[in-house]
């Protein structure tokens, strides 16, 4: 046991290699959920205006164009085709960018489906509410209907962070050391597969727990406002 | 403000849904300032298809709504503004579950009228006093009765103090002891001189408050009265047959 600590941590300071994955795992899902989120709330306003009114055609076009190619295929072929052939000219990006970029985007589609289911099932008549005090669509959409969309949905979106985290795991694809590619460094070193890999999963696991509380914590709070 | 000048003028309003419902068939009627108007008429008469087109929460296919000398149908015509001065009242109350009684009632002002905080407040505990509710200040929808959701309902839409208020089956989703408490603060209304129009099946309401009652079937206006002759002297055989049923 000591030994094996010694082998995949200690010799060279391969912890190092531990502590920096985890830290750029960390980075790409901290802003690709932000990302997300951004471009998310965007098109699933975009989509719920057109379902409601049939306003915005094109931008709702767009959106289902965009929705339907980030759904359909896989997020590891997505941030691929960002890294070599989007930025392929361009070889000094930062592949944490490009990481960013790529599962943000990916996340956004999801993201957008939950915020609008959200957006669907508070009652028509809250929106009606709000029209007939005179808030313009916009304003009703801010103060009335996307605080009660968010409370709804927020164990979906939790879970989508939840599912955005580990897949960032796939960074690797394109040579970014993220958590998992210091698990496969330390491993190629050390000749040991066990203690690298099970030492990960344990910090994706904890990170997820971390993660699933705050959760649980933010949805009983914003329970409580209504009782 | 002047005692009998015309508040809203409809003209020719037609509503339909799809190629073949005609919800309202060129419907034409004045409401005057002060005045109390009850719509009453059968289920899938247009009456709330009709209140609803007034501040074009539903968009009428054809027609003129003059509200303040504005034509509401005009592109130009800025909706959201005018609905400010229109309060409703929806059957279902439709209050913010999300939100405090006091923040149902002062978002709308602080956001629209630019009201501070504490004025917003200090008018909705005022309007809260007078429906007798001034305790659930801090109490959230779900914690009131249906009767006392209306009241609220009622008094939020006066927080923007329109000039007119409009109605839309007010008692209907009520439980039968608590359609008294929303009737009696639609009294007190009417005593003040607002405005009102209101659908309703309360035909006891009708008689005693409105000023006139449009009698409305399929999308037209059958018969238009006071409330004393629509109801001892109806003059069409519909409206003789639907006061038969509800009577």
């Amino acid at each position: 046991m000591a030994d094996r600590i010694y082998r995949n941590f200690i010799v060279d300071d391969r912890w190092k290699y531990m502590v920096d994955g985890l830290a750029v795992t960390l980075e790409i899902t901290f802003f690709a959920v932000i990302i997300g989120i951004i471009l998310g709330f965007v098109v699933a306003i975009i989509r719920s205006t057109y379902d409601k009114t049939g306003k915005l055609k094109i931008l709702n076009f767009i959106c289902n164009v965009y929705l339907t190619v980030i759904r359909g295929t896989p997020v590891v072929v997505q941030l691929m085709i960002i890294y070599f052939i989007i930025f392929g000219s361009s070889r000094d990006i930062s592949k944490v960018l490009v990481g960013i970029t790529a599962f943000g985007i990916n996340s956004g589609a999801y993201v957008a489906e939950i915020v609008r289911s959200g957006i669907m099932s508070v009652d028509n008549g809250q929106f009606e509410a709000g029209r007939s005090l005179g808030f313009s669509y916009i304003q009703t959409m801010r103060y009335i209907i996307l605080p009660q969309a968010f409370k709804n949905v927020l164990p979906a979106l939790g879970n989508e962070f939840i599912v955005l985290l580990k897949e960032t795991s796939v960074s690797g694809y394109i040579a970014t050391q993220d958590l998992t590619k210091a698990a496969d460094i330390i491993k190629s070193r050390s000749y040991d597969v066990y203690t690298p890999l099970l030492t990960v999963a344990a910090i994706y696991l904890i990170l997820v727990m971390t993660f699933s509380k705050l959760l649980e914590i933010m949805e009983r709070r914003l329970r409580s406002s209504e009782r | 403000m002047s005692g009998n000048g015309i508040l809203i003028q409809v003209q020719d309003l037609v509503k339909t849904f799809g190629e073949s419902v005609h919800a309202l068939n060129s419907v034409t009627a004045d409401i005057r300032r002060g005045e109390v108007v009850c719509i009453i008429g059968p289920s899938g008469s247009g009456k709330s298809t009709f209140l609803r087109c007034l501040n074009r929460l539903e968009d009428p296919t054809g027609g003129h709504i003059i509200f303040d000398g504005v034509d509401l149908m005009d592109k130009k015509t800025n909706i959201d503004l005018h609905r400010q001065k229109m309060g409703m009242v929806f059957q279902h109350f439709n209050l913010f579950p999300n939100m405090s009684i006091l923040k149902n009632m002062t978002l709308a002002p602080m956001k629209l009228q630019g009201k501070s905080k504490a004025e917003a407040e200090k008018e909705a505990l005022a309007l809260l006093e007078r429906v007798g509710l001034a305790d659930r200040a801090e109490a959230y929808p779900n914690q009131l009765s249906g009767g006392q959701k209306q009241r609220i309902a009622i008094v939020r839409a006066l927080c923007m103090k329109p000039e007119v208020m409009l109605f839309d089956e007010p008692t209907s989703a009520l439980d039968p002891e608590m359609v008294g408490e929303v009737l009696n603060v639609m009294k007190d209304l009417a005593k003040e001189h607002m405005t009102m129009v209101v659908v309703t099946h309360e035909m006891g309401f009708a008689r005693e408050v409105a000023d006139r009652v449009i009698f409305m079937a399929e999308g037209k206006i059958v018969e238009e009265n006071t409330p004393e002759e629509i109801f001892t002297n109806p003059r069409t055989e519909r409206l003789k047959n639907f006061l038969g049923k509800v009577i």
